[in-house]
C-alpha cells in the first residue's frame, strides 16, 4: 500500500460506513414500527430529542425524497451538506498529507450548539408540529 | 478556604474560591483550572479573577490573539453532530460545548486550554457512543425478549 492509500483509508472508511447505513436505512423503512428501537430519549421522556426522526429523514433522503426528510427532521437534512463539507476537506488533506490548519470560527461552533438546542425546545412546543418529527 | 494570612493578598493561589470542575487543572501549571467556558485570556499571568457565572457571550471582549501555529487541536465535532443530530442521544450537546471551547481558545492563543477540552471533547464523545450502544441493546433486548413472549404464546396456541 502506498503512502497515499494509507493515508485516504480513513475517508475511504467512513464514506464506506455511511454508505452502508444510507443502504440499510434506505431498504429497512424506519416509518414501519419494530424495525428499529425507539429513541431512548423520547423512551424515557415522552419528548421528542433533536435526532428525533432522523432515522426516517434519512430513509426520505435515500429515496430521494427531500420534502419529507425536511419534514421528519429539518437539522438532520441540513447536517448533511455540512458533513459531506468536512468529509471533502478531509479527504483533500489526507491526499495532500497535510495537517489541519483551519479551526472553524469559534462563533460558529456556538451557533451550531445554539441552533441544536433551540431546535430541540422548539419541536416539542405544541403549535410548532412542523418542527416535531 | 480564604484564610489569607500568611500570604500576600496577590499571591496567585490556584483558585481559593472558583467553582472548580471535576479533575480539572491537573495538567495546567500556570493557570489554575480551566473556566467552564474559557474565561481568562490566555497568556496574561496575574488575571487570576475568574468570573464564575461568565458565558461564552463574553470573548469579543477579550484582548485578541492569534491562533498559535501549528495543526489546532481535534474537536471532535462531527461525532458530536452525528450523536445529537443523526442519532439519539442527547449527551452530545456537552461534546458541542467543548468543540466550541477548543476553537474559542486556540483562536486565542491558550493551547494548553484548548488541549484540555479537545480531550474533553474526545471523552464526551466515546461516552456518548458508549452509553448509545448501551442503551440500544437494552432496547433491543427488551423488544426481542417480547418478541420471545409472543412467539412462545403462539406457538402454544393450538
Amino acid at each position: 500500500m502506498t503512502s497515499a492509500a494509507r493515508r485516504l483509508a480513513g475517508p475511504a472508511a467512513a464514506a464506506a460506513v455511511a454508505a452502508a447505513v444510507v443502504g440499510y436505512v434506505g431498504a429497512v423503512d424506519p416509518n414501519q414500527a419494530g424495525h428499529y428501537p425507539t429513541c431512548p430519549f423520547l423512551f424515557l421522556t415522552g419528548f421528542y430529542c433533536p435526532g428525533c426522526g432522523s432515522l426516517r429523514a434519512i430513509h426520505a433522503m435515500a429515496h430521494l425524497d427531500l420534502l419529507t426528510a425536511v419534514d421528519r427532521n429539518p437539522v438532520t437534512v441540513a447536517a448533511v451538506p455540512l458533513l459531506l463539507w468536512t468529509w471533502l476537506r478531509w479527504t483533500r488533506r489526507a491526499a495532500r498529507g497535510r495537517a489541519r490548519t483551519w479551526a472553524a470560527p469559534p462563533w460558529a461552533v456556538w451557533s451550531l450548539l445554539g441552533v441544536i438546542l433551540g431546535f430541540w425546545v422548539l419541536r416539542n412546543v405544541p403549535g410548532l408540529e412542523w418542527l416535531a418529527p | 478556604m480564604s484564610t489569607d494570612g500568611p500570604y500576600p493578598p496577590s499571591a496567585p493561589e490556584p483558585e481559593p474560591g472558583t467553582p472548580s470542575w471535576p479533575a480539572g487543572g491537573q495538567q495546567q501549571p500556570p493557570y489554575g483550572g480551566p473556566a467552564p467556558y474559557g474565561q481568562p485570556g490566555p497568556a496574561q499571568p496575574p488575571a487570576y479573577q475568574q468570573q464564575p457565572g461568565a458565558y461564552p457571550a463574553g470573548y469579543p471582549a477579550q484582548p485578541v490573539y492569534g491562533p498559535p501555529a501549528g495543526p489546532p487541536p481535534d474537536n471532535f465535532l462531527v461525532w458530536a453532530i452525528l450523536s445529537t443530530v443523526l442519532c439519539c442521544l442527547p449527551l452530545g450537546i456537552v461534546s458541542i460545548v467543548y468543540a466550541a471551547q477548543v476553537n474559542d481558545k486556540w483562536l486565542r492563543g491558550d493551547v494548553a486550554g484548548a488541549t484540555e477540552s479537545a480531550r474533553k471533547a474526545k471523552q464526551f464523545a466515546i461516552w456518548s457512543a458508549g452509553v448509545q450502544a448501551v442503551v440500544l441493546v437494552l432496547i433491543g433486548i427488551f423488544y426481542i425478549g417480547i418478541f420471545a413472549l409472543a412467539l412462545g404464546t403462539a406457538s402454544t396456541a393450538p
